[in-house]
């Protein structure tokens, strides 16, 4: 008896003495080194990228959100119980604002993800490499194009050798060292990273992209992913900014083109190109509006829409009304005109349409954005490449139920863009790039650009932004 | 005579009762031995034996011993042990008065038990009886203020929630500060989905508290040991008759403050008042009705409309005291607890069922446990013993939302008091009639219900070899089953748009431990004592985790996830953690004075890195009880006198698991699955080590009349376990390493005494006192700071600064000149509007400078009274709210009413800027919103009376006890918020602490109770 239990005393003091039981594994998660090792693998990452910019803080809606509020111009209210939009809709923001912040932060994750795709691109199956490589470049520069928009001074602001743009970062990191403080490039060197890398983008993609879905999804509901058209629609921003208006001309044509060719086209009513449902897989219902290039797909089982989030109410699902539709703004609507009738009152305020309902596709470029950036560029110019300024205005103008125009001026292409595109996040970018004013502040005013978060100032030494 | 009547009662109970027939029965009565008054719960055991028992309520006892056993040994609270030899079948004993903690008690120490005389370190003990039947639901709450360096603090008043145990200060910035907690042997997991996990436990069934401070004491618990251990210990039964015990108590909770904001006159001028305000700053003058159109005025007038519902703002026709409504104004507890112990020689048992239905003082909020214990010993045979000491309970706890959640009811204090509650039709007003959502909406058709079912226990076998050396194996597990559920109705805030929210979320725990070690005593020629002590422990922690959710019911009265017409989303994870772990010790005491001790620990766990996934953790101590010396043992002042130093590592390992590999996990975009990096790895990742000195002086006077303990300790954080920012643009924000270092340094005052002790009647005071000096030496050498700044709080770290400090604009009050928010600049005099021009100041420190607590226990005839005080002192508030409560009306938000002293006129000094509705004016985070938060509390009074005997007896009753429990009846502060003891749960942290943010206040109780003893 005795013996027994000395020797069951002893071993079971060994028992557990075995690395092994310590050496344990995570269940949600896997090591560095097998994520980039296949080409199934690869393309996941890839389909992380994209999970990276369809983010609440990027294009899932607060890119969109921040634009509008800088633009604001009192045509919108920010009301909500946030302090941090608040701050941005005010233009007084403190260095410290977490939306502004994340958004900094989400968008070099997103950057980090593509650049990892990019680090394994020969990995991929040799007939996709192309077309891997063009999505993950366009999703970095889509990044960069935001940051610089959001976080540097206007393109248009001149002096583009000395005024700071943002940090390049273009290989994935594998550990934090001195070298990962990285400076801020100039903005000059962001827009030329950011147009080799759509314009290299656009050169591989193809016209459509047929994505990680199932054969069955209709081809209208693959325009979530990467394409040609949409490379191209990017540059055409890129462009505008540049001021470059031929240049943003012709990238506007090709989009158009592409776009066209492979079954884009406008919604036949206004109505119809917003609120749309993304396919619920395993139904392959083609539900997404034919008009849109691009767009972050929203569904109840994934994607954020914080653009309903903050515009709707809560009778759909919104937070409380956060933004709030001013009468100026109304007031630049003809009384007949069909964008006029997508406001509607609830909440006890006037609301945006276009962001009622929750898991709604997020438009990101519209076909009907080309043809006036291509009407624009083309008026500037005084060509008629791809169509004439006046009929390309038209397109918009006459879905709205308007009477068709006879003759266009700049400043009527300019308010049909305004009216057309309101409230879709491209306030501040046309706001600098046509040197307006808002709120009484210059489209080059310190207050219309974001700080660099206090936190990159701290931990990668950056530079914050005059006036900060 | 009544002597007598006391003794017959006795023989009439012996009557009744069951005895073993090769036992003799002793009867006796205890009584002190300066007045002859009976000494009711004194311990009485047979020498040599663990069979025994406690006196009744008139000092009476009756005890089975053994045939062969010669003395009892008797000990009560306050008095000197004695030895009797039983020469009869009776026996009278008087005890002589002795310090109020004995130091013969034999506290629990890290896999074994040491006399509290012979200790090196630093161990406070705490008994169950002294917290039994506090009305709170968790036994940390219990405990607070009753421990020297032990700071205890509930994140809010919302009951079975979060608490924050801060033994010595907080070491580490990222890895957990809480203590390592053990149940009969066995460490148990404190993780849950929601609610606190030690909520789970009856602490009417602890027998005894012991909280390991220093490293000598804890280190034995080394990686584990960093924030200090409680050692927790159930009742055990004791040989001899069986007792029977009953316990009912009823009472009702109310908050302990309330905040005072504006009634509908004060809103309705005080809003124009800012709207006119602000367009004055825009050249506007609303009152002339051209330019009225357009204005902030009608802005605010129309809203002030719209809140108004059905009834008129203009003539004060609604004036809602939302506040009020947050309350349950009808909250109770209700308690009930049945207890059973006994046995005989060979089997002792303890087993009891309770039940606890506590209300919260918060709508909605209520917490019920039922649990039951069954502690099991059995001698086998004189060589071997087994048992089993098992707790299952179930908690079910109805929940308010976080703090920060519209949902919770106290932020309906931001309503307009011009809002009715309720439409013409009876209908809840929400918005946009009500200024947000209305929380009452969750009063009807909603449920959000958390029940876990909690399993911990663990049998035992002990070998004796030799009279010498032991050999003890235990198995434990703590196993726990947890379910939220969650159902939002039609017309709440999640359920509006989806036709009703509900998710149901499973948590299971799974922890088995098992401990096996030897031990060794042996007394070599009557000096020199030594006890050894040599094992290993391993313990595995396994974790899953699911989730369902869905939307669109088709009724409310049907709400699980059957009747979901979409199910929106599922998912289930799944995590794992293991430590093994060796360690010995080692004590040595010469010739009763000189005392020794060293241990170390070795511990492997799966949470480190390739390169440092073992850990070695030393301690060693001594002690020199000088009163054994020749020099002194004659004194008549100094009775016990010993001085002790102890210096040790331990190490903390509470961080995530698996923090240490570099991971992709999963992404997902357009339903397709993808990768995604989450975390850099880091080979290198090493426990944070607590390096620890301590030096203790612990006294008894006038034979242990009065007794204390004072300790000084450094306590040295090294290798800090850190998240450190890293440049975003990596794509990480964080990664975890161990760099930087902190300090805590401090010193702890314990004193008892026994004031008086005459003709029946006795005054003991207990009081603790400690400070601590929390600093951070360094964080990753580079930087210093790591502001804090979010606009709303300030909790930062800085070099040389207490964890957390609130870093940030110091507010100068209102310009006398126009009524601007004024910051300081950098040179602390010059101010100016600008927030982003503000310098910032350390403006205060939500750690406590002292914390201390003082009973006073009263006993006169059968009548207690034990009334405990408990304070902090030194420490901040930062109201995060502040921003929108009091935020010269900046938005529609009600106001607390201390924006009446906002500035007006030019020439008016006050700290309240001028009143400017969307202007933002002075809401940013900054001391405008820090305010001391110190205070004392009258943390609990209990009455009792113990009904006399010649009562009892016509009823055969053992023991009865009638009682009234206060519970925070009084609070002395200057906070000017709900409570001061305050720390909101939706961002407590080590980082961030010392925030309110629509924070419930503490529970005011009162209850009643009756406890009977058969």
């Amino acid at each position: 008896m005795k013996r027994n239990i000395i020797i069951l005393s002893i071993l079971s003091l060994s028992v557990a003495s075995c690395d092994k039981k310590i050496e344990l594994f995570p269940y949600q998660s896997v090591a560095e080194e097998i994520a980039l090792t296949s080409d199934a693998n690869v393309k996941k990452v890839l389909n992380g990228a994209y999970d990276g910019i369809s983010d609440g803080d990027l294009y899932g809606g607060n890119i969109l959100l921040f634009s509008e509020l800088l633009a604001a111009n009192d045509e919108i209210r920010w009301e909500g119980t946030f302090n941090q939009p608040d701050e941005i809709w005010q233009k007084a923001m403190i260095t410290t604002n977490s939306f502004v912040r994340d958004t900094w932060l989400d968008a070099y994750d997103a950057i980090n993800r593509a650049n990892n795709v990019l680090s394994a691109i020969n990995i991929v199956a040799t007939a996709d490499q192309n077309r891997v490589k063009g999505e993950a470049l366009f999703i970095r520069a889509c990044m960069y194009f935001e940051l610089v928009k959001l976080y540097a001074k206007p393109y248009s602001a001149g002096s583009v050798t000395t005024n700071l743009g943002v940090p390049l970062i273009l290989t994935p990191t594998r550990g934090i060292d001195e070298s990962s403080k990285v400076p801020r490039s100039t903005v000059e060197q962001t827009f030329t990273q950011i147009l080799a890398d759509f314009n290299e983008a656009e050169s591989l993609l193809p016209a459509i992209n047929p994505g990680p879905v199932p054969a069955n999804i209709a081809t209208q509901s693959r325009f979530v992913y990467a394409t040609k058209a949409a490379a191209a629609a990017m540059l055409s921003r890129v462009y505008l900014q540049m001021e470059n208006y031929p240049a943003a001309r012709d990238a506007a044509d090709r989009a158009i083109s592409s776009a066209t060719a492979n079954g884009r086209s406008l919604a036949s009513s206004y109505a119809g190109a917003f609120n749309t449902l993304a396919p619920a897989f395993p139904v392959p219902t083609p539900s997404i509006s034919t008009e849109y290039i691009y767009s972050m797909t929203v569904s109840s089982l994934d994607g954020a829409n914080n653009m309903h989030l903050y515009w709707s109410i809560p009778a759909y699902g919104g937070r409380d009304g956060d933004v709030s539709i001013q009468p100026s703004h109304l007031a630049l609507y003809d009384p007949s005109d069909a964008r006029l009738a997508m406001f509607y009152t609830g909440a006890g305020d006037v609301r945006s349409g276009k962001w009622q309902q929750q898991y709604r596709v997020l438009p990101i470029i519209r076909l009907a954005e080309m043809y006036l950036t291509r009407a624009e560029a083309n008026f500037r110019a005084g060509t008629a490449i791809g169509a004439t300024p006046l009929d390309d205005y038209n397109r918009t103008h006459q879905r709205a139920g308007l009477t068709a125009a006879v003759a266009v001026t700049l400043a009527d292409i300019l308010l049909e863009r305004k009216l057309e595109l309101a409230h879709e996040g491209h306030a501040i970018a046309d706001v600098k790039r046509l040197k307006l004013s808002v709120d009484g502040f210059a489209y080059n005013a310190n207050e219309l650009v974001f700080p660099i978060p206090q936190r990159e100032v701290d931990a990668a030494g950056l530079i914050q932004n005059p006036g900060y | 005579m009544r002597k007598t009547a006391g003794l017959m009662l006795t023989v009439f109970l012996l009557s009744v009762q069951m005895v073993w027939a090769q036992n003799k029965t002793v009867i006796g009565k205890v009584t002190d031995g300066k007045d002859g008054s009976p000494i009711p719960g004194a311990s009485v055991t047979v020498k040599g034996s663990r069979s025994g028992t406690t006196s009744g309520s008139d000092g009476t006892f009756s005890l089975s011993v053994p045939e062969k056993s010669t003395a009892l040994i008797i000990s009560a609270l306050g008095f000197e042990s004695q030895e009797i030899t039983i020469t009869g079948s009776t026996v009278e004993v008087s005890l002589k008065a002795g310090a109020t903690q004995s130091l013969d008690e034999v506290v629990v120490v890290g896999y074994g038990g040491k006399i509290k005389k012979d200790l090196t370190g630093n161990i406070a003990r705490i008994k169950g009886a002294e917290v039994a039947n506090t009305p709170v639901t968790n036994f940390t709450q219990a405990i607070q203020g009753r421990a020297a360096g032990v700071f205890v603090e509930a994140n809010n008043g919302k009951v079975g929630e979060g608490v924050k145990v801060r033994i010595r200060g907080g070491g580490s910035l990222t890895a957990g500060n809480d203590p390592l907690y053990v149940v009969d042997g066995i460490p148990i997991n404190t993780d849950g989905l929601s609610g606190n996990a030690l909520a789970d436990l009856n602490f009417n069934d602890i027998e005894t508290f012991d909280i390991l401070k220093d490293a000598s004491a804890a280190s034995i618990y080394g990686s584990r040991a960093a924030g200090g251990v409680v050692i927790i210990t159930t009742k055990k039964g004791r040989a001899g008759k069986t007792n029977l015990g009953v316990n009912f108590q009823y009472g009702t909770n109310k908050p302990t403050g309330y905040r005072k904001f504006l009634d509908a006159r004060q809103y309705v001028d005080l809003l124009r008042e800012a709207a006119i305000n602000s367009d004055i700053i825009e050249g506007v003058d609303p009152l002339d009705p051209a330019q009225y159109p357009g204005s902030w005025l009608q802005f605010a007038e129309n809203r002030l409309t719209r809140y108004s519902g059905y009834s008129d703002w203009r003539n004060l026709e609604t004036n809602t005291d939302w506040q009020k409504l947050a309350f349950n104004d009808k909250a109770t507890t209700k308690m009930v607890d049945i207890t059973a112990s006994g046995g005989n020689d060979k089997t002792r048992f303890y087993i009891s069922g309770g039940f606890n239905d506590v209300d919260g003082i918060l709508i909605l909020n209520n917490f019920q446990r039922i649990s039951s214990r069954f502690n099991l010993e059995h001698d086998a045979s004189n060589k071997v013993k087994i048992g089993i000491n098992l707790g299952v309970s179930r908690t079910v706890g109805n929940r308010n939302n976080l703090d920060n959640a519209f949902q919770t009811p106290m932020q309906l204090v931001a309503l307009a008091p011009i809002t009715p509650v309720r439409d013409l039709n009876g209908v809840l007003y929400n918005t946009p009639t009500t200024t947000y959502y209305n929380g009452l909406i969750e009063t009807e058709n909603s449920t959000y219900k958390s029940t876990t079912f909690r399993n911990i226990g663990n049998v035992f076998l002990a070998y004796k070899f030799t009279k010498d050396l032991a050999f003890r194996t235990e198995f434990g597990a703590d196993i726990q089953s947890q379910n939220d559920v969650l159902f939002r109705g039609f017309r709440t805030l999640t359920g509006l748009s989806t036709n009703g929210y509900g998710q149901s979320d499973w948590f299971r725990n799974f922890t088995y431990n098992t401990n096996n070690y030897f031990t060794y005593t042996k007394t070599i020629a009557e000096k020199h004592d030594i006890d050894a002590t040599l094992g290993m422990s391993y313990q595995k922690f396994a974790q899953d985790f699911s989730s369902v959710y869905g939307e669109d019911f088709p009724v409310e009265d049907l709400q699980t996830l059957a009747s979901a017409g979409r199910i929106t989303g599922g998912t289930t994870t799944k995590t794992e953690s293991a430590i093994v772990s060796y360690f010995g010790r080692a004590n040595y005491k010469f010739n009763n004075k000189y005392l020794f001790s060293a241990s170390v620990r070795a511990d492997g766990s799966s949470k480190f890195g390739k390169n440092n996934r073992y850990g070695i953790f030393p301690a060693v101590s001594a002690g020199w009880i000088l009163s054994e010396e020749s020099f002194l043992s004659s004194s008549k002042l100094i009775s016990f006198l010993k001085i002790r130093g102890s210096y040790g590592i331990n190490g903390n390992d509470q961080i995530g698991n698996f923090s240490q590999l570099g991971l992709f996990g999963a992404g997902k975009y357009n339903n397709q699955s993808g990768l995604v990096p989450t975390q850099l790895p880091n080979p290198d990742l090493a426990w944070e080590k607590n390096k620890q000195l301590d030096i203790g002086l612990d006294f008894g006077l006038w034979g242990n009349r009065i007794s204390g303990e004072i300790d000084y300790y450094v306590r040295n954080t090294e290798d800090l376990l850190y998240s450190v920012p890293v440049p975003g643009t990596s794509g990480f924000t964080t990664q975890l390493v161990n760099i930087g270092s902190m300090q805590n340094k401090g010193i702890e005052f314990v004193l008892n005494s026994t004031n008086i002790k005459s003709r029946g009647f006795t005054w003991t005071s207990s009081f603790n006192l400690a400070k601590n000096a929390n600093k951070i030496t360094k964080l990753d050498g580079d930087q210093t700071i790591i502001p804090g700044n979010d606009g709303r709080y300030l909790n930062s770290l800085l070099v040389g600064e207490a964890i957390g400090v609130f870093y940030g604009p110091k507010f100068a009050g209102a310009d006398p000149a126009n009524g601007d928010a004024l910051y300081y600049l950098a040179d602390g005099k010059t101010t100016t509007n600008d927030y982003n021009d503000a310098a910032s100041f350390i403006v205060g420190n939500p750690n406590p400078d002292w914390i201390g607590g003082l009973t006073n226990t009263f006993n006169y005839k059968g009548i207690e009274l034990s009334v405990l005080f408990q304070g902090v002192f030194g420490n901040q508030i930062q109201n995060g709210g502040g921003g929108f409560m009091s935020a010269s009306f900046d938005w529609f938000d009600n106001q607390t009413a201390d924006q009446l002293d906002r500035w007006q006129n030019p020439g008016d000094i006050t700290q309240v800027p001028q009143l400017r509705l969307g202007y933002g004016n002075g809401i940013n985070a900054s001391s405008r919103y820090v305010e001391d938060g110190g205070y004392v509390r009258l943390k609990n009074v209990t009455l009792a009376y113990n009904i006399p005997s010649s009562i009892l007896s016509k009823l055969k009753i053992r023991s009865a006890r009638i009682y009234a429990t206060g519970v925070n009846l009084a609070t002395f502060t200057d906070y000017t918020g709900w409570d001061p003891e305050v720390n909101t749960d939706y961002r407590a942290g080590n980082r961030n602490q010392g925030s309110d943010f629509y924070a419930a206040p503490q529970i005011k109780s009162l209850t009643f109770g009756i406890n009977l003893g058969f």
